[in-house]
């Protein structure tokens, strides 16, 4: 029987729940079935159960990738002095950027990433640059047994600013499996923000690993919504390089059913004067399971480093369940590092609160929802995006 | 428009109210006093419908209804009001959304559409005025952050609000200073009428000073050992509670 390590071969071994970071989510259904990156097998013609802007009323470029693959047709590319922003597959050999992050050397899915690779972003922001609008990359998925390997580079040079979005969605009947990289570099004074939300439909196992470089005085800002998946894993790595970075990341997760959200985060201070701040909250529904492990390190050199992190979770029914691990590795003395994680279920006190003036159980609870929520939300800058994953959620969960 | 009869009710295996019996008719004030344990704040949870709380034999009819058969979200609509002893604080949600939504359930389940804006904006002006709750209190999230005089302050905003057939105070005056006692009590005789009834539960006399009660009754043991008016508060007060239990027990 041929199975996926047939297809894509590799020289490290998937992961097993052996490993630590793969313990809680497991990908051996993922394993035993066999996928294609071959589209010309996937019917032709966008699927017209999604447009191409997923995020009604917002105003960005747009790179649209289907099955992985870039689609000009669907795609609006920016045309700005000191702005590169074109698929990889059109970029140069000479011009072509240099991949440096380890997660290929280090991790199965990290290597077959740079092995399968289809195609991806080339992102370059010139210094001073400022684009007026956000990049949005679009990625649809709707075949069956799909197997997509986007790569995404961005570098934002010195005083430069972007905001980009990613968004993955997938038609109903698609499968398969979604495994993208985006690798980040900001340059001293620069700034990025990234909000990524997966929002797919079907029976997708969606691996995101983000890499991110931060340079002196740099900022770096991301919010990270998984609105609907099957089973999804967010990893983050934040690396501060040069001395007073800033870097905010928040996520917010709600699955439900029997899916499956994985959010791996690694805050990596190097160097001194940096500041970060950590907030993701999760509501656990049906019989969904969820992980989150948070590590931050806070290496010799990072005196005076200020780190924060909190996790904040709820169970909010009886089959589900999360696996929730902070992990903080501090290694310099002049810091301050504070950190808080918690699992619990609604409110009671706070339920019955609200029924008592006439708000009912269902009702309530999404004035809760909305509450917890809204920590995170209402950091994302955009208007448009924070309305539309407002919106599904409500869709999803009856608000 | 409220008959309570053998009222019994438990928490756990803690049985704590054991046969209690009132009536309360429109526009009555019932202060109900008790030592600690007797079971006073028991009352008002299972009366705005607690769900830890279980009634193990009795009744409770509200306007001709089972009120023990209605959700705590429906007793709110038909007219129920709890202000709690210790109000909730609920970061996130802003006081005043929290207000529109209770109105407007309120005016779904009497087949009435939502409130208008500038409605609503006036009702709450008149209200916050009425209990000197400033804009800055009524806007921010509920509870959160406010001074213990604040919250209860915000538990009578929103009785004006809502306006309620019933309001049941649990020790509304507990954590009082003497001006906050004041204003609290100033909204709750504004909102007195012919149609409205109130059961106020204090353990001091002092609240009955400002709000002055048609009947006082004393619990003790879950069940309510003697009733009168006014006048009686001014005895527990000076004699305490002890001789009541010695004539129960002669």
């Amino acid at each position: 029987m041929t199975v996926l390590t047939d297809i894509f071969k590799s020289t490290l071994p998937p992961p097993t729940r052996k490993s630590e970071r793969w313990k809680y989510s497991p990908i051996a259904k993922l394993l035993n079935s066999t996928l294609s990156t071959d589209s010309s097998e996937i019917d032709s013609g966008f699927s017209n159960e999604i447009a191409p802007n997923p995020v009604e009323g917002l105003e960005a470029y747009r790179l649209v990738f289907r099955n992985g693959r870039f689609d000009p047709s669907l795609s609006d590319l920016p045309i700005a002095k000191g702005v590169i922003c074109m698929p990889l597959s059109e970029v140069s050999a000479e011009d072509a950027p240099e991949f440096k992050n380890t997660y290929s050397k280090t991790e199965w899915v990290g290597e077959l990433n740079e092995s399968y690779h289809q195609d991806g972003m080339l992102l370059k922001i010139a210094r001073n640059i400022k684009l007026d609008r956000p990049v949005l990359i679009h990625h649809l998925t709707d075949g069956k047994d799909v197997a997509s390997f986007p790569r995404h580079f961005v570098r934002v040079e010195e005083g430069g600013e972007v905001d980009v979005v990613v968004w993955s969605s997938a038609t109903t009947n698609s499968s398969g499996m979604y495994n993208g990289i985006l690798e980040a570099s900001i340059a001293p004074n620069a700034s990025l923000m990234l909000e990524k939300v997966c929002n797919e439909d079907g029976e997708i196992y969606h691996f995101s690993h983000e890499n991110i470089i931060q340079e002196r005085d740099s900022k770096f800002k991301m919010h990270t919504f998984t609105v609907k998946g099957h089973w999804v894993r967010n990893e983050l790595e934040i690396i501060s390089r040069g001395k007073g970075t800033d870097s905010i990341f928040n996520g917010a997760f709600l699955p439900t059913g029997n899916e499956h959200v994985d959010n791996h985060t690694t805050m990596d201070h190097t160097s001194t004067d940096g500041t970060s701040s950590e907030l993701y909250r999760g509501i656990m529904y049906g019989t969904s399971t969820g992980v989150f492990n948070g590590k931050v390190f806070v290496r010799p050199d990072a005196q005076r480093t200020n780190a924060f992190q909190q996790n904040t979770n709820i169970v909010a029914d009886r089959g589900a369940s999360i696996n929730a691990k902070p992990e903080l590795e501090i290694y310099a003395d002049d810091v301050k590092c504070s950190h808080g994680c918690t699992v619990g279920q609604f409110d009671l006190d706070a339920l019955f609160y609200l029924k008592s003036r006439g708000i009912d159980e269902k009702a309530a609870k999404a004035l809760l929802v909305k509450a917890f929520l809204a920590d995170v939300i209402s950091n994302v800058p955009c208007t448009e995006l924070r309305e539309e994953i407002m919106k599904i959620y409500k869709e999803r969960h009856g608000w | 428009m409220l008959k309570i009869k053998n009222l019994h009710a438990k928490v756990g295996d803690n049985e704590i109210l054991n046969g209690l019996n009132l009536e309360v008719k429109p526009g009555e004030l019932h202060a109900i006093m008790g030592p600690n344990g007797s079971g006073k704040s028991t009352l008002a949870a299972v009366l705005a419908g607690r769900e830890a709380y279980e009634v193990t034999d009795g009744m409770v009819e509200f306007e001709g209804t089972d009120l023990l058969d209605l959700e705590a979200s429906d007793r709110a609509r038909e007219g129920v009001f709890l202000a709690f002893q210790y109000p909730i604080e609920i970061p996130g949600v802003s006081n005043l959304n929290f207000m529109k939504a209770a109105v407007n359930a309120k005016r779904a389940h009497h087949g009435q559409p939502p409130i208008k804006a500038k409605d609503f904006l006036a009702k709450v002006k008149e209200c916050s005025s009425l209990v000197e709750l400033d804009g800055r209190l009524r806007d921010r999230s509920v509870n959160e952050g406010f001074s213990g005089g604040e919250k209860k302050r915000n538990e009578i905003f929103q009785m004006a609000i809502l306006e309620p057939k019933l309001c049941i105070l649990d020790e509304t005056d507990s954590g009082l200073d003497i001006d906050a006692l004041r204003v609290v009590s100033k909204g709750v005789n504004a909102m007195r009428s012919p149609d409205r009834a109130f059961i106020v539960i204090t353990h001091y006399q002092r609240l009955l000073d400002h709000i002055i009660p048609d009947f006082v009754h004393v619990l003790s043991n879950g069940i309510i050992v003697k009733s009168g008016g006014k006048e009686l508060a001014l005895e527990l007060e000076a004699k305490g509670y002890d001789w009541i239990k010695e004539e129960q027990n002669a």
